[in-house]
């Protein structure tokens, strides 16, 4: 790489005054004394004064009033989170693409929240459920108490079958 | 008393919007050059530009002060820039104006003519060879050459080191003149 070579690399950074000093000496003495180097800074000069100048000119006439208006309108148009939470939901629906996506993800987080359940997220509550015995006419009921974790078991006769498969008297139990 | 820029910053952090609009008068033209070179369509370079004041607005309170307000909004204007010219590239032709035109327009306003239809030539052909330049390139140049930044101010908005803005900066340059030839 000739002098000359290696001192246009720079030419651009010591016209921007972004050389250290004595890398910028030595730009300047080279400048001084070659005339193609020199040439070459006037025409980076050139090149930057005529881009500033193009695009001066192109927004010279670029008034404020109209320019702050449209600022102004995207302001008074803002949506609140809610609203932009709402319009995305909306928008998913929207496209057939990825509509199934809302049901999926409805499905995935029922199943999240049935199976993980950290201390602390769920007011216990109680829990009773019936259960029918096919062939025998009885009926189990079970009623879990989630406070003092107890569990009760009855067993009953189904009044309906009761005609149809007359039985023992039911048995009542209970289990704790 | 004209309040400094730190006060009206500090007002539009209170959510007066009479502030944010002195700022955005002080700015609005040096950011839509810096757009408009990038973009190089006009209609989305103000599109751009609007939506960077009204990003500005709506981001000040997060504004802590630690550079100028214009390296702030600048980083937003460039960054949403970059963004839609790699989104959409315009053809440059549309824009261009008819030479006979600017001749009377010149004559009429009584300056030399021939100087300005230079000088306007040559800018056109300045624009059209910027827009061959890749969006990092460009911002580069015309954060430098228009705006007059440092490296390190400019590097701060491209999240990059002054030593790669100093090579983008001399590449970009070397292209440029590479295009327009004798006529620099």
């Amino acid at each position: 790489m000739s002098d000359c070579d290696r001192i246009q690399e720079w030419l651009g950074a010591w016209l921007d005054g972004e050389l250290p000093q004595a890398r910028s000496a030595e730009v300047k003495l080279h400048v001084e004394k070659c005339a193609a180097c020199a040439a070459e800074k006037v025409r980076i000069q050139r090149l930057d004064a005529a881009l500033k100048r193009a695009l001066e000119a192109r927004v010279s006439d670029a008034a404020f009033a109209p320019f702050w208006a449209g600022v102004r309108e995207r302001i008074a148009q803002e949506k609140s989170p809610r609203q932009r939470v709402f319009d995305w939901m909306r928008r998913g629906v929207a496209f057939p693409r990825i509509a199934w996506g809302v049901p999926v993800a409805a499905v995935v987080l029922i199943a999240l929240f049935s199976t993980i359940r950290p201390s602390g997220w769920f007011v216990p509550s109680n829990q009773a459920s019936v259960e029918s015995i096919d062939g025998h006419g009885f009926n189990v009921a079970l009623l879990r108490e989630a406070k003092t974790k107890t569990t009760v078991i009855w067993l009953f006769e189904n009044q309906e079958t009761e005609d149809e498969n007359p039985v023992e008297p039911a048995a009542s139990e209970q289990a704790f | 008393m004209e309040l400094t820029e730190r006060d009206l910053i500090r007002n539009c952090q209170k959510g007066d919007s009479a502030a944010y609009e002195e700022l955005t008068a002080k700015y609005y033209r040096r950011v839509l050059m810096v757009i408009l070179g990038i973009v190089h369509h006009r209609e989305d370079a103000m599109e751009v530009a609007q939506e960077t004041f009204y990003k500005g607005f709506r981001n000040i309170k997060s504004f802590q002060g630690g550079s100028s307000f214009y390296t702030w909004i600048y980083r937003i204007a460039v960054n949403l820039a970059i963004d839609f010219q790699r989104r959409q590239k315009r053809a440059v032709a549309d824009s261009r104006e008819n030479m006979d035109d600017v001749v009377v327009a010149s004559e009429s306003l009584g300056t030399d003519p021939y100087r300005e239809l230079r000088d306007r030539e040559l800018g056109e052909r300045l624009l059209a060879a910027i827009d061959e330049l890749t969006p990092d390139h460009k911002a580069v140049i015309l954060m430098r050459a228009v705006e007059g930044l440092s490296y390190k101010e400019i590097g701060r908005i491209m999240g990059c080191s002054e030593g790669t803005v100093m090579s983008r900066l001399h590449y970009a340059r070397k292209k440029l003149q590479e295009k327009l030839g004798p006529d620099l």
